[in-house]
């Protein structure tokens, strides 16, 4: 029967989808985009209002009022897309995933309705230079420090056949003493801060962690939890943040690739 | 071998249940399956503890006792509620007297004693450092492994510690809560409806059904009743959480036995359904679709029958997979067997979900307590007494065709008409719903004053048959530890909130 399996296997096209696909896309992550010009005071401050992990805030630059959107604390939750009057869609492309903590972050001058803090413009890894940063080679270990296992599942998707993190030569191993890379889901627990330590103590350097999802980047809806010391960074030094509740394995993917992009040369 | 167990605690005499609870029987005169037990405050911080029984008849039983002056345990004479005791414990520093094992549950070695968020107002407690102590083993050629809390793989954290002589496992204990988020004060002052985001954050794996527990529970305690289109696509949803569950948990079962052909070709249909999920509605995991009153949004009529196609295929393509795994010699071989679960075990510690149904006992939320459109639509519940881990793989097999068939049929007839309910509201309510989740019982409990949230208890399955798998384990090889474990599939979060 085994080979009944393999024969039903054999039959199935090929469903890989390709990297340049992948790259930057966020469909299925509930992720907003602002669309600047119709951006009022009014529709600002109702943003503002119903954000409920405050990922929308208001401030003011040198005497103009901005609108902020900070994508590592947005769960996705859609209400701003209700309450925005049009100004607010769901989006289809993300940059910044992987980046630091600045990246994730978007401002709009509400007076003039267009955007004043871009993320930086810089080249994507495309798929030819992925082979090339990784040697094909890359020990990723995940750490849960406290998630709702909705990440977990993502990061699972990505070893399916659709994305197969094995055309990378990216690898989940099981011992963090094995590990480039660490990915961290979850708001850190009081629970799990010894564990977070002593495993993040015991992968080699260079010692890349990235910072999984709206709870690992800001503790996202369990931000204030008498049960949770915060995100990732508050208990060991992160090298990129993905966002999104749960970020799709697109997300993971390009965060992965440009944290390593970022750190490619980093010596040891 | 003289294997001799010496608690690492003292040991004490149960106490006689003196003014205890009258524990609930059915009509037959068995005892009632104890469902939950919480502890709640009332508005001058009185504190309450809260029993819920399922009598075998459609509504639960609640009882509330104070609970100020300590409660009895009923842990001698219900084991199911031993975890329940420990935490109200925790919570709210309630004496449980007479309770074998009061350990603390929730809070680990960091916290010092006496910290009781539910209760108190808890801020910048300081940190400690403590010591745990496991069940001891002793005897000749007793070793122990400690296993966790970070395990090899994608998958949470959780502490296992085997006793074993050689390879077999003579003593299993569990240490979990590791991921414990406090989420039930978090949702304390919460307004209504922004109690779902964090409801779904419970268990992502299965967001929707506590995305819709919480919303029932909350349209119970204001007698709201939710329009039948919004309650034919809950249906879906819930059913399409379970399929994708369960051929989830069929892969995985495969992993665990280095079947890897047929586990990845469980995660290539496991993924056409999210990928499914998210044309029909934008969401691979129907976050934020559901709401206290309905649903957030309509959903397209064509895109849902669109995929209940896509339902179809899929289930035609696990069915045809799934027939061909157990008809695998060395799947038989490992499967059959395998991590038992006696019957009787599972019924004293009220054990739910295909676990139960796998283990003989025959329940299931839907058809026992119907709730939205399993009120029209009931599934066949498969039941089986083996208890092993082919048991529980055959059960999943096939709850999976019944959740298609499910969906199959409300997709293909989809009422007409809104999908949101107004919500008004008032005073002080309270409201209970449950849900049959891919997992099993579901149970949220909430209290709201004027709107917000006062109380809000989450009764998870996983809660409910953790403390079941170690029974399994005993006995067996620890070698195949990881397969009985998947065979369970319970989460961690979901247990730990």
């Amino acid at each position: 029967m085994i080979f009944d399996v393999i024969e039903r296997s054999l039959r199935q096209r090929n469903r890989v989808i390709r990297v340049e696909e992948l790259l930057d896309n966020c469909n299925g992550s509930r992720m907003p985009a602002v669309l600047a010009a119709r951006l009022t005071p009014a529709i600002c401050q109702g943003l503002a209002e119903v954000c409920p992990t405050k990922a929308i805030t208001l401030g003011e630059s040198e005497g103009k009022p901005y609108l902020q959107l900070d994508y590592g604390k947005c769960v996705g939750c859609g209400r701003c897309i209700e309450e925005g009057s049009g100004a607010v869609e769901i989006a289809h492309h993300l940059e910044g995933c992987g980046g630091q903590k600045n990246d994730l972050i978007r401002r709009w001058d509400i007076g003039r309705g267009i955007q004043i803090t871009p993320p930086a413009p810089e080249p994507k890894a495309s798929a030819s230079r992925v082979y090339e940063l990784l040697g094909r080679a890359l020990n990723v270990r995940q750490l849960d420090a406290g998630s709702c296992n909705g990440c977990e599942a993502e990061i699972t998707a990505l070893t399916n056949p659709y994305y197969d993190l094995e055309r990378f030569g990216i690898h989940f191993v099981a011992s963090p003493k094995h590990a480039d890379m660490l990915l961290v889901t979850g708001p850190v627990t009081r629970n799990m801060a010894d564990a977070v330590k002593a495993t993040y103590e015991a992968v080699p350097a260079p010692k890349l962690v990235v910072a999984v999802g709206a709870c690992g980047c800001s503790a996202g809806v369990f931000a204030g939890s008498y049960a949770v010391c915060g995100g990732v960074d508050a208990l060991i030094p992160v090298d990129g943040y993905i966002p999104g509740c749960p970020p799709t394995p697109a997300m993971l993917l390009t965060g992965i690739l440009e944290v390593l992009r970022k750190h490619a040369g980093r010596r040891v | 071998m003289n294997g001799k167990a010496v608690a690492g605690i003292p040991a004490r005499e149960p106490a006689p249940p003196r003014g205890a609870l009258n524990l609930p029987r059915r009509s037959d005169g068995s005892a009632a399956r104890l469902v939950t037990l919480f502890g709640s405050c009332g508005q001058n911080r009185e504190c309450r503890a809260h029993y819920v029984f399922d009598e075998g008849v459609p509504a639960y039983r609640e009882i509330a006792l104070p609970a100020d002056s300590g409660i009895s345990s009923i842990t001698s004479q219900t084991p199911a509620a031993a975890w329940y005791e420990r935490e109200i414990h925790d919570q709210y520093g309630v004496e449980v007297k007479g309770h074998p094992d009061l350990r603390p549950l929730l809070f680990h070695e960091n916290w010092p004693a006496g910290v009781h968020p539910m209760a108190d107002q808890v801020e910048n407690v300081p940190w400690s450092k403590g010591e745990y102590h496991f069940l001891e083993v002793q005897g000749e050629g007793v070793a122990e492994v400690a296993v966790g809390p970070v395990h090899a793989g994608i998958i949470e954290p959780g502490h296992f510690r085997f006793s074993v002589v050689g390879d077999t496992v003579l003593h299993l204990e569990l240490r979990h809560f590791y991921t414990h988020k406090g989420a039930e004060k978090l949702l304390e002052g919460r307004l209504l409806r922004d109690g779902t985001m964090i409801a779904e954050s419970v268990s992502g794996d299965n967001c929707f059904a506590h995305a819709v527990a919480y919303s029932q529970a909350v349209e119970a305690a204001l007698n709201t009743s939710v329009p039948p289109r919004a309650a034919a696509i809950r249906l879906i949803g819930l059913e399409l959480e379970r399929l994708t569950n369960l051929i989830g948990d069929v892969g995985g079962l495969c992993t665990d036995v280095g079947f890897s052909v047929a586990a990845a070709q469980a995660a290539r249909i496991k993924e056409s359904l999210l990928q499914a999920s998210w044309r029909c509605c934008g969401t691979r995991y129907w976050r934020g679709v559901a709401t206290p009153g309905g649903l957030r949004a309509d959903k397209d009529s064509e895109n849902i029958r669109e995929l209940g196609r896509d339902v179809a295929r899929a289930a035609r393509e696990f069915a045809d997979l799934a027939r061909l795994i157990l008809g695998t010699p060395s799947i038989q071989n490992r499967f059959e067997g395998a991590g038992m679960l006696p019957s009787k075990v599972a019924r004293d510690l009220a054990v739910v979900g295909p676990v139960a149904r796998a283990s003989g006992i025959d329940l299931d939320v839907r058809r026992d307590h119907p709730y939205g459109y399993y009120r029209r639509l009931q599934p066949e519940v498969p039941v089986t007494h083996y208890g092993d881990v082919m048991a529980r793989a055959r059960i999943r097999i096939e709850e999976a065709a019944a959740a298609a068939h499910l969906i199959q049929e409300a997709s293909s007839a989809l009422p007409a008409g809104s999908t949101l309910a107004t919500i008004e509201p008032r005073g002080e309510v309270q409201g209970h719903s449950a849900v049959e989740s891919p997992r099993g019982e579901l149970f949220y409990w909430l209290e709201a004053r004027d709107g917000r949230l006062a109380r809000c208890h989450i009764k998870s399955p996983s809660f409910q048959n953790w403390p079941a798998m170690p029974f399994a384990v005993i006995g067996n090889v620890i070698a195949d530890f990881p397969l009985i474990n998947k065979s369970f599939n319970l989460s961690y979060s979901g247990c730990d909130r």
